[in-house]
Protein backbone atom coordinates (compact mmCIF):
# COMPACT_ATOMS: atom_id res chain seq x y z
CA UNK A 1 0.00 0.00 0.00
CA UNK A 2 1.41 3.70 -0.78
CA UNK A 3 2.19 5.55 1.89
CA UNK A 4 -0.30 8.61 2.24
CA UNK A 5 1.30 11.95 1.34
CA UNK A 6 2.02 14.32 4.85
CA UNK A 7 2.28 17.24 1.96
CA UNK A 8 0.24 17.48 -1.31
CA UNK A 9 -0.05 20.44 -3.45
CA UNK A 10 -2.17 20.28 -6.31
CA UNK A 11 -1.92 22.43 -9.64
CA UNK A 12 -0.81 25.28 -7.19
CA UNK A 13 -1.29 29.05 -9.51
CA UNK A 14 0.28 31.61 -7.33
CA UNK A 15 0.35 35.20 -8.03
CA UNK A 16 2.08 38.45 -6.51
CA UNK A 17 1.51 42.18 -7.62
CA UNK A 18 -1.01 40.85 -9.93
CA UNK A 19 2.18 38.72 -11.45
CA UNK A 20 1.49 35.33 -11.94
CA UNK A 21 4.94 33.52 -10.01
CA UNK A 22 3.97 29.76 -9.83
CA UNK A 23 2.53 28.60 -12.39
CA UNK A 24 0.91 24.96 -11.59
CA UNK A 25 2.70 23.21 -9.36
CA UNK A 26 2.29 19.73 -8.33
CA UNK A 27 4.21 17.92 -5.56
CA UNK A 28 3.86 15.00 -3.42
CA UNK A 29 5.92 14.36 0.32
CA UNK A 30 5.89 11.22 2.23
CA UNK A 31 6.08 10.92 5.62
CA UNK A 32 9.87 10.44 6.44
CA UNK A 33 10.87 11.25 2.76
CA UNK A 34 13.57 13.64 1.79
CA UNK A 35 12.82 15.54 -1.38
CA UNK A 36 14.86 18.07 -3.09
CA UNK A 37 13.88 21.37 -4.97
CA UNK A 38 16.61 22.49 -7.67
CA UNK A 39 16.14 25.54 -9.51
CA UNK A 40 17.68 28.72 -11.21
CA UNK A 41 17.42 32.31 -9.36
CA UNK A 42 13.94 33.44 -10.33
CA UNK A 43 12.06 30.27 -10.74
CA UNK A 44 9.82 30.62 -8.00
CA UNK A 45 11.31 28.52 -5.38
CA UNK A 46 11.00 30.75 -2.32
CA UNK A 47 7.87 31.86 -3.11
CA UNK A 48 6.47 28.12 -3.16
CA UNK A 49 7.89 27.83 0.30
CA UNK A 50 6.06 31.25 1.22
CA UNK A 51 3.07 30.13 -0.04
CA UNK A 52 3.22 26.88 1.50
CA UNK A 53 3.61 28.16 5.46
CA UNK A 54 0.91 30.82 4.48
CA UNK A 55 2.76 34.40 3.60
CA UNK A 56 -0.15 36.27 3.49
CA UNK A 57 2.13 38.37 0.36
CA UNK A 58 1.45 35.81 -1.80
CA UNK A 59 -2.28 34.55 -2.83
CA UNK A 60 -3.26 31.42 -3.97
CA UNK A 61 -5.24 31.76 -7.36
CA UNK A 62 -5.65 28.13 -8.25
CA UNK A 63 -4.88 24.50 -6.80
CA UNK A 64 -4.98 23.30 -3.17
CA UNK A 65 -1.99 22.48 -0.48
CA UNK A 66 -2.88 19.84 1.41
CA UNK A 67 -1.10 18.83 4.96
CA UNK A 68 -2.30 16.11 6.04
CA UNK A 69 -4.87 15.31 4.36
CA UNK A 70 -6.36 19.15 5.14
CA UNK A 71 -6.58 21.67 2.79
CA UNK A 72 -4.04 24.38 4.42
CA UNK A 73 -4.71 27.32 1.47
CA UNK A 74 -6.86 29.12 3.92
CA UNK A 75 -5.06 28.81 7.52
CA UNK A 76 -2.96 31.19 8.52
CA UNK A 77 0.99 30.52 8.98
CA UNK A 78 0.77 30.06 12.82
CA UNK A 79 -1.34 27.69 12.35
CA UNK A 80 -0.02 25.74 9.70
CA UNK A 81 3.14 25.47 11.59
CA UNK A 82 1.03 24.30 14.90
CA UNK A 83 -0.30 20.96 11.87
CA UNK A 84 4.03 20.67 11.92
CA UNK A 85 5.16 22.81 8.83
CA UNK A 86 8.29 24.38 9.23
CA UNK A 87 10.62 26.59 7.30
CA UNK A 88 14.18 27.74 7.38
CA UNK A 89 14.58 30.96 5.47
CA UNK A 90 17.04 31.81 3.22
CA UNK A 91 17.38 35.73 4.19
CA UNK A 92 15.62 35.63 8.33
CA UNK A 93 15.38 39.43 9.23
CA UNK A 94 17.10 40.82 12.27
CA UNK A 95 14.44 40.86 15.43
CA UNK A 96 16.26 43.94 17.10
CA UNK A 97 15.69 43.90 21.24
CA UNK A 98 14.87 39.73 21.14
CA UNK A 99 17.81 37.49 22.20
CA UNK A 100 17.71 34.52 20.26
CA UNK A 101 16.86 32.68 24.35
CA UNK A 102 14.16 34.12 24.54
CA UNK A 103 12.98 33.82 21.40
CA UNK A 104 13.45 30.09 21.54
CA UNK A 105 11.98 29.97 25.11
CA UNK A 106 8.33 31.72 23.78
CA UNK A 107 8.16 29.05 20.97
CA UNK A 108 8.75 26.10 23.19
CA UNK A 109 9.24 25.29 27.27
CA UNK A 110 11.46 22.69 26.12
CA UNK A 111 15.46 23.06 25.55
CA UNK A 112 16.57 22.84 22.55
CA UNK A 113 20.60 22.17 21.95
CA UNK A 114 22.81 22.61 19.89
CA UNK A 115 26.22 23.03 20.50
CA UNK A 116 27.40 25.15 17.52
CA UNK A 117 24.46 27.74 18.67
CA UNK A 118 25.52 28.22 22.40
CA UNK A 119 27.14 31.34 21.48
CA UNK A 120 24.34 32.82 19.51
CA UNK A 121 21.76 32.49 22.79
CA UNK A 122 22.32 36.08 24.17
CA UNK A 123 22.55 37.77 20.99
CA UNK A 124 19.52 39.75 19.40
CA UNK A 125 17.95 37.38 16.90
CA UNK A 126 20.14 37.39 13.35
CA UNK A 127 21.68 41.16 14.12
CA UNK A 128 25.15 41.08 12.78
CA UNK A 129 25.30 37.20 12.76
CA UNK A 130 27.39 35.80 9.79
CA UNK A 131 25.90 33.40 7.60
CA UNK A 132 26.46 30.74 8.70
CA UNK A 133 25.24 31.68 12.27
CA UNK A 134 21.86 32.55 10.73
CA UNK A 135 21.57 29.09 9.59
CA UNK A 136 22.62 27.58 12.92
CA UNK A 137 19.87 30.09 14.05
CA UNK A 138 17.25 28.92 12.06
CA UNK A 139 18.08 25.45 12.64
CA UNK A 140 17.58 25.89 16.80
CA UNK A 141 13.68 27.91 15.96
CA UNK A 142 12.90 25.08 13.78
CA UNK A 143 13.86 22.68 16.59
CA UNK A 144 11.36 24.14 18.88
CA UNK A 145 8.89 24.00 17.19
CA UNK A 146 8.85 20.35 16.59
CA UNK A 147 7.80 19.72 12.98
CA UNK A 148 6.79 16.98 10.82
CA UNK A 149 7.35 18.32 7.48
CA UNK A 150 10.88 20.85 7.57
CA UNK A 151 11.55 23.37 4.42
CA UNK A 152 14.86 24.60 3.81
CA UNK A 153 15.57 27.29 1.89
CA UNK A 154 18.87 27.60 0.56
CA UNK A 155 20.16 26.18 3.23
CA UNK A 156 23.34 26.12 2.31
CA UNK A 157 23.72 29.78 0.09
CA UNK A 158 26.22 31.32 1.15
CA UNK A 159 28.59 28.99 2.89
CA UNK A 160 31.70 27.05 2.06
CA UNK A 161 31.82 23.40 1.84
CA UNK A 162 32.77 22.62 5.42
CA UNK A 163 30.17 24.69 6.61
CA UNK A 164 27.75 23.09 4.19
CA UNK A 165 29.17 19.89 5.47
CA UNK A 166 28.50 20.49 9.54
CA UNK A 167 24.92 21.93 8.58
CA UNK A 168 23.88 18.91 6.92
CA UNK A 169 25.51 16.77 9.81
CA UNK A 170 22.91 18.72 12.25
CA UNK A 171 20.17 18.14 9.92
CA UNK A 172 20.44 14.30 9.37
CA UNK A 173 21.22 14.27 13.52
CA UNK A 174 18.33 16.33 14.33
CA UNK A 175 15.77 16.10 11.91
CA UNK A 176 16.33 13.17 9.32
CA UNK A 177 17.25 10.61 12.18
CA UNK A 178 14.14 11.53 14.30
CA UNK A 179 11.66 10.97 11.24
CA UNK A 180 10.93 14.24 9.90
CA UNK A 181 10.02 14.78 6.50
CA UNK A 182 12.49 17.21 4.44
CA UNK A 183 12.06 19.94 0.97
CA UNK A 184 15.48 21.08 0.44
CA UNK A 185 15.38 23.56 -1.75
CA UNK A 186 18.43 24.66 -3.64
CA UNK A 187 20.60 26.70 -6.12
CA UNK A 188 23.36 24.90 -6.43
CA UNK A 189 22.51 21.37 -4.97
CA UNK A 190 26.10 21.28 -2.80
CA UNK A 191 23.86 20.21 -0.23
CA UNK A 192 22.29 17.44 -1.52
CA UNK A 193 25.32 15.31 -1.27
CA UNK A 194 25.69 14.81 2.26
CA UNK A 195 21.96 14.76 2.02
CA UNK A 196 20.71 12.32 -0.04
CA UNK A 197 17.00 13.51 -1.32
CA UNK A 198 14.65 10.09 -2.49
CA UNK A 199 13.56 12.60 -4.96
CA UNK A 200 14.80 15.40 -6.61
CA UNK A 201 12.30 18.56 -8.65
CA UNK A 202 13.52 20.71 -10.94
CA UNK A 203 11.64 24.37 -10.71
CA UNK A 204 12.00 26.71 -14.08
CA UNK A 205 9.64 29.91 -14.50
CA UNK A 206 7.47 28.75 -11.51
CA UNK A 207 6.61 25.05 -12.79
CA UNK A 208 8.37 21.51 -11.51
CA UNK A 209 9.64 20.41 -14.92
CA UNK A 210 11.59 16.95 -13.97
CA UNK A 211 11.53 14.28 -11.49
CA UNK A 212 14.70 12.04 -10.76
CA UNK A 213 15.17 9.35 -8.19
CA UNK A 214 19.07 10.20 -8.84
CA UNK A 215 20.06 13.16 -7.48
CA UNK A 216 23.36 12.72 -9.03
CA UNK A 217 22.23 12.28 -12.29
CA UNK A 218 20.33 15.62 -11.44
CA UNK A 219 23.06 17.56 -10.56
CA UNK A 220 25.27 16.44 -13.32
CA UNK A 221 23.31 17.64 -15.59
CA UNK A 222 22.87 20.80 -14.13
CA UNK A 223 26.63 20.85 -13.53
CA UNK A 224 27.13 20.01 -17.62
CA UNK A 225 24.77 22.21 -19.46
CA UNK A 226 23.02 24.45 -16.79
CA UNK A 227 19.47 25.28 -16.11
CA UNK A 228 19.22 26.01 -19.70
CA UNK A 229 19.22 22.41 -20.89
CA UNK A 230 15.94 22.04 -18.16
CA UNK A 231 14.76 24.84 -20.14
CA UNK A 232 14.20 22.15 -23.19
CA UNK A 233 12.04 20.14 -20.83
CA UNK A 234 9.94 22.96 -20.31
CA UNK A 235 9.44 23.79 -24.16
CA UNK B 1 1.99 50.92 59.52
CA UNK B 2 2.14 48.98 56.33
CA UNK B 3 -0.85 48.67 53.94
CA UNK B 4 -1.30 45.12 52.68
CA UNK B 5 -3.39 46.55 49.78
CA UNK B 6 -0.25 48.64 48.41
CA UNK B 7 1.66 45.13 48.43
CA UNK B 8 -1.31 43.56 46.44
CA UNK B 9 -0.67 45.69 43.49
CA UNK B 10 2.83 44.85 43.31
CA UNK B 11 2.22 41.07 43.34
CA UNK B 12 0.35 41.22 40.69
CA UNK B 13 3.03 42.80 38.50
CA UNK B 14 5.21 39.50 39.34
CA UNK B 15 6.76 40.11 35.45
CA UNK B 16 8.31 43.02 36.83
CA UNK B 17 11.50 42.58 38.41
CA UNK B 18 11.28 45.65 40.20
CA UNK B 19 7.90 44.51 41.80
CA UNK B 20 9.88 41.08 42.67
CA UNK B 21 12.34 43.18 44.98
CA UNK B 22 9.86 45.00 46.40
CA UNK B 23 8.66 41.91 47.94
CA UNK B 24 11.08 41.54 50.04
CA UNK B 25 12.11 45.09 51.07
CA UNK B 26 9.91 48.24 52.66
CA UNK B 27 8.00 50.70 50.84
CA UNK B 28 9.50 53.86 52.25
CA UNK B 29 6.86 56.44 50.84
CA UNK B 30 3.20 55.07 50.43
CA UNK B 31 0.51 57.50 49.83
CA UNK B 32 -3.20 56.11 48.80
CA UNK B 33 -5.36 58.90 47.41
CA UNK B 34 -4.52 61.66 49.51
CA UNK B 35 -3.45 60.42 52.86
CA UNK B 36 0.17 59.45 53.45
CA UNK B 37 0.03 55.66 54.64
CA UNK B 38 3.18 54.84 55.64
CA UNK B 39 6.87 56.52 55.80
CA UNK B 40 9.94 55.01 56.66
CA UNK B 41 11.74 55.81 59.34
CA UNK B 42 15.65 55.22 59.73
CA UNK B 43 18.54 56.82 61.21
CA UNK B 44 19.91 57.20 57.71
CA UNK B 45 17.28 58.80 55.87
CA UNK B 46 14.72 61.55 56.81
CA UNK B 47 11.40 61.06 55.01
CA UNK B 48 8.31 63.92 55.93
CA UNK B 49 5.33 64.97 54.13
CA UNK B 50 6.62 67.92 51.74
CA UNK B 51 4.17 70.56 53.90
CA UNK B 52 6.10 69.53 56.61
CA UNK B 53 9.36 70.07 55.17
CA UNK B 54 8.85 73.37 54.74
CA UNK B 55 7.60 73.86 58.02
CA UNK B 56 10.43 72.51 59.90
CA UNK B 57 13.52 72.83 56.93
CA UNK B 58 13.58 76.17 56.22
CA UNK B 59 16.02 75.27 53.09
CA UNK B 60 14.22 73.37 51.44
CA UNK B 61 11.60 76.55 50.87
CA UNK B 62 13.71 77.13 47.86
CA UNK B 63 12.98 74.32 46.33
CA UNK B 64 9.42 74.33 46.86
CA UNK B 65 7.83 76.94 44.26
CA UNK B 66 5.12 77.72 46.84
CA UNK B 67 3.77 76.14 49.87
CA UNK B 68 2.89 72.11 49.26
CA UNK B 69 0.28 70.27 50.29
CA UNK B 70 0.98 66.72 49.10
CA UNK B 71 4.19 65.06 48.40
CA UNK B 72 7.07 63.96 49.58
CA UNK B 73 10.73 65.52 51.26
CA UNK B 74 13.23 62.71 51.05
CA UNK B 75 17.12 63.29 52.87
CA UNK B 76 19.50 60.68 52.35
CA UNK B 77 22.28 61.97 54.48
CA UNK B 78 24.09 58.91 54.50
CA UNK B 79 24.66 55.80 52.50
CA UNK B 80 21.75 53.43 52.80
CA UNK B 81 21.96 49.32 51.67
CA UNK B 82 18.29 49.33 50.56
CA UNK B 83 16.74 50.79 47.55
CA UNK B 84 13.89 53.19 48.14
CA UNK B 85 10.40 52.09 46.99
CA UNK B 86 7.97 55.21 46.53
CA UNK B 87 4.43 54.38 45.69
CA UNK B 88 1.86 57.34 44.64
CA UNK B 89 -1.67 55.11 43.79
CA UNK B 90 -5.24 56.10 43.60
CA UNK B 91 -7.92 53.99 45.13
CA UNK B 92 -10.65 56.27 44.76
CA UNK B 93 -12.89 57.51 42.40
CA UNK B 94 -12.14 61.21 40.93
CA UNK B 95 -9.59 61.46 43.31
CA UNK B 96 -6.86 64.28 42.40
CA UNK B 97 -3.60 63.82 43.60
CA UNK B 98 -1.15 67.51 43.59
CA UNK B 99 2.27 66.52 44.50
CA UNK B 100 4.98 68.82 45.69
CA UNK B 101 8.25 66.13 45.90
CA UNK B 102 11.48 67.18 47.18
CA UNK B 103 14.48 64.33 47.08
CA UNK B 104 17.83 65.72 48.71
CA UNK B 105 21.02 63.06 48.05
CA UNK B 106 24.21 64.04 49.93
CA UNK B 107 28.11 64.10 49.05
CA UNK B 108 29.04 60.55 47.69
CA UNK B 109 25.51 58.92 48.50
CA UNK B 110 24.71 56.22 45.94
CA UNK B 111 21.23 55.17 45.60
CA UNK B 112 18.48 53.44 43.67
CA UNK B 113 14.94 54.87 43.69
CA UNK B 114 11.75 53.04 42.23
CA UNK B 115 8.70 54.94 42.29
CA UNK B 116 5.33 53.53 41.19
CA UNK B 117 2.40 55.59 40.19
CA UNK B 118 -1.05 54.43 39.11
CA UNK B 119 -4.38 54.17 39.72
CA UNK B 120 -5.50 50.51 41.11
CA UNK B 121 -8.11 49.94 38.52
CA UNK B 122 -10.06 52.00 35.81
CA UNK B 123 -13.47 54.16 35.46
CA UNK B 124 -11.12 55.92 38.75
CA UNK B 125 -10.79 59.21 36.24
CA UNK B 126 -7.88 59.80 38.82
CA UNK B 127 -5.87 63.03 38.26
CA UNK B 128 -2.24 62.89 39.06
CA UNK B 129 0.08 65.73 39.07
CA UNK B 130 3.55 65.49 40.40
CA UNK B 131 5.96 68.05 40.57
CA UNK B 132 9.39 67.67 42.03
CA UNK B 133 13.02 68.66 42.49
CA UNK B 134 15.81 66.32 42.94
CA UNK B 135 19.41 67.43 44.16
CA UNK B 136 22.24 65.25 43.65
CA UNK B 137 25.47 66.96 45.38
CA UNK B 138 28.80 65.97 44.18
CA UNK B 139 29.81 62.35 43.54
CA UNK B 140 26.42 61.23 44.83
CA UNK B 141 24.50 58.63 42.44
CA UNK B 142 21.17 58.16 41.59
CA UNK B 143 19.55 55.13 39.83
CA UNK B 144 15.91 55.98 38.83
CA UNK B 145 13.17 54.07 38.25
CA UNK B 146 9.84 55.22 37.45
CA UNK B 147 6.75 53.05 36.74
CA UNK B 148 3.46 54.45 35.57
CA UNK B 149 0.68 52.27 35.56
CA UNK B 150 -2.54 54.26 34.48
CA UNK B 151 -6.60 53.27 33.11
CA UNK B 152 -7.66 55.37 29.57
CA UNK B 153 -9.79 57.78 31.92
CA UNK B 154 -6.88 59.18 33.72
CA UNK B 155 -4.82 62.16 33.57
CA UNK B 156 -1.63 62.32 34.43
CA UNK B 157 1.51 64.91 34.40
CA UNK B 158 4.86 64.74 35.98
CA UNK B 159 7.28 66.94 36.15
CA UNK B 160 10.85 66.82 37.25
CA UNK B 161 13.77 68.90 37.69
CA UNK B 162 17.11 67.10 38.75
CA UNK B 163 20.16 69.09 39.57
CA UNK B 164 23.66 67.39 39.47
CA UNK B 165 26.33 68.68 41.26
CA UNK B 166 29.82 68.22 40.41
CA UNK B 167 30.68 64.30 39.68
CA UNK B 168 28.03 63.56 40.36
CA UNK B 169 25.34 60.74 37.83
CA UNK B 170 21.84 60.35 37.37
CA UNK B 171 20.33 56.81 35.95
CA UNK B 172 16.76 57.61 34.95
CA UNK B 173 14.31 55.06 33.34
CA UNK B 174 10.77 55.99 32.55
CA UNK B 175 8.19 53.23 31.80
CA UNK B 176 4.53 53.19 31.21
CA UNK B 177 2.85 49.50 31.29
CA UNK B 178 -0.38 51.44 30.78
CA UNK B 179 -1.57 54.58 29.18
CA UNK B 180 -3.73 57.29 30.99
CA UNK B 181 -6.04 59.34 28.67
CA UNK B 182 -3.57 62.04 28.85
CA UNK B 183 -0.09 62.31 30.00
CA UNK B 184 2.44 64.95 30.21
CA UNK B 185 6.02 63.94 31.01
CA UNK B 186 8.54 66.91 31.25
CA UNK B 187 12.27 65.89 32.81
CA UNK B 188 14.73 69.06 32.86
CA UNK B 189 18.07 67.68 33.91
CA UNK B 190 20.58 70.13 35.13
CA UNK B 191 24.29 68.80 34.78
CA UNK B 192 27.55 70.84 36.74
CA UNK B 193 31.31 70.09 36.00
CA UNK B 194 32.24 66.12 35.45
CA UNK B 195 28.19 65.00 36.37
CA UNK B 196 26.82 62.69 33.67
CA UNK B 197 23.47 61.53 32.78
CA UNK B 198 21.62 58.54 31.12
CA UNK B 199 18.13 59.15 30.58
CA UNK B 200 15.92 56.14 29.12
CA UNK B 201 11.89 57.23 28.31
CA UNK B 202 10.23 54.14 26.68
CA UNK B 203 6.58 54.95 26.40
CA UNK B 204 3.70 53.38 24.72
CA UNK B 205 -0.08 55.06 24.04
CA UNK B 206 -3.06 53.46 23.64
CA UNK B 207 -6.19 55.66 23.38
CA UNK B 208 -4.14 58.33 24.89
CA UNK B 209 -2.70 61.55 24.46
CA UNK B 210 0.87 62.01 25.46
CA UNK B 211 3.04 65.12 25.32
CA UNK B 212 7.06 64.34 26.31
CA UNK B 213 9.47 67.10 27.00
CA UNK B 214 12.81 66.28 27.90
CA UNK B 215 15.48 68.99 28.50
CA UNK B 216 19.49 68.16 29.40
CA UNK B 217 21.31 71.48 30.11
CA UNK B 218 25.26 70.37 29.62
CA UNK B 219 26.51 73.46 31.97
CA UNK B 220 29.44 72.11 33.48
CA UNK B 221 33.01 70.98 31.59
CA UNK B 222 33.25 67.86 30.91
CA UNK B 223 29.63 67.00 31.38
CA UNK B 224 27.82 64.22 29.16
CA UNK B 225 23.91 63.46 28.53
CA UNK B 226 22.77 60.57 27.21
CA UNK B 227 19.17 60.79 26.27
CA UNK B 228 17.38 57.66 24.46
CA UNK B 229 13.58 57.28 23.92
CA UNK B 230 11.33 54.71 22.73
CA UNK B 231 7.77 55.48 21.46
CA UNK B 232 5.47 53.68 20.74
CA UNK B 233 1.82 54.53 19.13
CA UNK B 234 -0.86 51.63 19.29
CA UNK B 235 -4.67 52.12 18.81
CA UNK B 236 -6.12 55.69 19.20
CA UNK B 237 -2.93 57.48 20.75
CA UNK B 238 -1.24 60.90 19.22
CA UNK B 239 2.45 60.91 20.86
CA UNK B 240 4.45 64.39 20.89
CA UNK B 241 8.16 64.86 21.65
CA UNK B 242 10.01 67.30 22.12
CA UNK B 243 14.12 66.76 23.33
CA UNK B 244 16.61 69.13 23.50
CA UNK B 245 20.33 68.95 24.39
CA UNK B 246 21.83 72.42 25.36
CA UNK B 247 25.54 72.55 25.60
CA UNK B 248 26.76 75.37 27.67
CA UNK B 249 30.69 74.41 27.97
CA UNK B 250 33.17 71.90 26.69
CA UNK B 251 30.22 68.69 27.11
CA UNK B 252 29.46 65.64 25.35
CA UNK B 253 25.56 64.78 24.70
CA UNK B 254 23.75 62.53 22.35
CA UNK B 255 19.82 62.12 22.25
CA UNK B 256 18.56 59.15 20.21
CA UNK B 257 15.00 59.27 19.17
CA UNK B 258 13.18 56.16 17.75
CA UNK B 259 9.18 56.07 17.24
CA UNK B 260 7.19 52.67 16.12
CA UNK B 261 3.74 53.06 14.67
CA UNK B 262 1.62 49.72 15.26
CA UNK B 263 -1.98 50.75 14.44
CA UNK B 264 -2.86 53.47 11.80
CA UNK B 265 -5.02 55.73 13.81
CA UNK B 266 -2.16 56.60 15.64
CA UNK B 267 0.33 59.44 15.59
CA UNK B 268 3.92 60.61 16.76
CA UNK B 269 5.71 63.51 16.30
CA UNK B 270 9.24 63.97 17.45
CA UNK B 271 11.35 67.59 17.59
CA UNK B 272 14.81 66.66 18.50
CA UNK B 273 16.55 69.93 19.43
CA UNK B 274 20.54 70.39 19.60
CA UNK B 275 22.16 73.63 21.24
CA UNK B 276 25.66 74.42 21.22
CA UNK B 277 26.82 77.52 22.69
CA UNK B 278 30.15 76.20 23.53
CA UNK B 279 32.97 75.15 20.37
CA UNK B 280 34.47 72.56 22.44
CA UNK B 281 31.05 70.45 22.97
CA UNK B 282 30.24 67.75 20.86
CA UNK B 283 26.29 67.10 20.10
CA UNK B 284 24.74 64.62 17.97
CA UNK B 285 21.41 63.45 17.56
CA UNK B 286 19.37 60.48 15.70
CA UNK B 287 15.63 60.61 15.19
CA UNK B 288 13.42 57.51 13.90
CA UNK B 289 9.74 56.86 13.40
CA UNK B 290 8.55 53.79 11.67
CA UNK B 291 5.68 50.78 11.26
CA UNK B 292 6.57 47.27 12.31
CA UNK B 293 8.06 45.39 9.26
CA UNK B 294 5.75 42.75 7.48
CA UNK B 295 8.84 40.68 6.94
CA UNK B 296 9.88 40.33 10.93
CA UNK B 297 6.03 39.60 11.64
CA UNK B 298 5.63 37.53 9.30
CA UNK B 299 8.86 35.60 10.33
CA UNK B 300 7.34 35.48 14.01
CA UNK B 301 4.04 34.35 12.39
CA UNK B 302 5.90 31.34 10.75
CA UNK B 303 7.50 30.60 14.27
CA UNK B 304 3.79 29.94 15.49
CA UNK B 305 2.89 33.48 17.12
CA UNK B 306 -0.24 34.98 16.42
CA UNK B 307 -0.01 38.37 14.43
CA UNK B 308 -0.77 40.28 18.09
CA UNK B 309 1.32 37.83 20.03
CA UNK B 310 3.86 39.25 17.07
CA UNK B 311 3.48 42.44 17.33
CA UNK B 312 3.96 42.64 20.93
CA UNK B 313 7.34 40.64 20.79
CA UNK B 314 8.46 43.51 17.99
CA UNK B 315 7.18 46.36 20.26
CA UNK B 316 9.03 44.99 23.57
CA UNK B 317 12.08 44.20 21.23
CA UNK B 318 12.02 48.12 19.89
CA UNK B 319 11.19 49.12 23.60
CA UNK B 320 14.36 47.27 24.66
CA UNK B 321 16.47 48.00 21.93
CA UNK B 322 19.58 49.73 22.62
CA UNK B 323 18.56 50.49 26.40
Amino acid sequence: MPNKALLKIEDLKVKANHQEILRGINLKIEKKQIQAILGPNGSGKSVLCQTILGNPKYKIVHGKIIFQEKNINKLPPEKRVKLGLALSWQNPPSLRGIKLVDLLKKISQEKTKIEEGKHLLNRQVNLDFSGGEKKISELLQLLSLKPKLVIFDEIDSGLDLEKIKKIAKIIKKEFVDRGISLLIITHNGEILKFLKPQLTNVMIKGKIVCQQKNFQKVLKTIKKYGYEKCQECLS
Amino acid sequence: MVMKNAKSVYLDKKKIKSFEEIKQKEISFFQRDNQIEKILSNKDILILPSSLAWQKYSWTKKFFEKKPKEGYFIWLKKQINFPLFICLGIYSPQKKQNLNNLLVIEKNVKVKVITNCYSQKSNLKASHQAKGKIILKEKSQLNYHHFHYWHSGDKVSSDYKFILKNNSSLSYSYKNFSSPKELLLKNLVYLEKDASTDLKITTQAEKSEMKIIDSIILAGENSQGILKLRLVGKKDSQIENQSEITAKKQSKGHLDCQGLLVEKRSEISTTPKLVCQSKEAQLTHEASIGKVSEEELNYLRQRGFKESEAINLIVNGFLQNDL
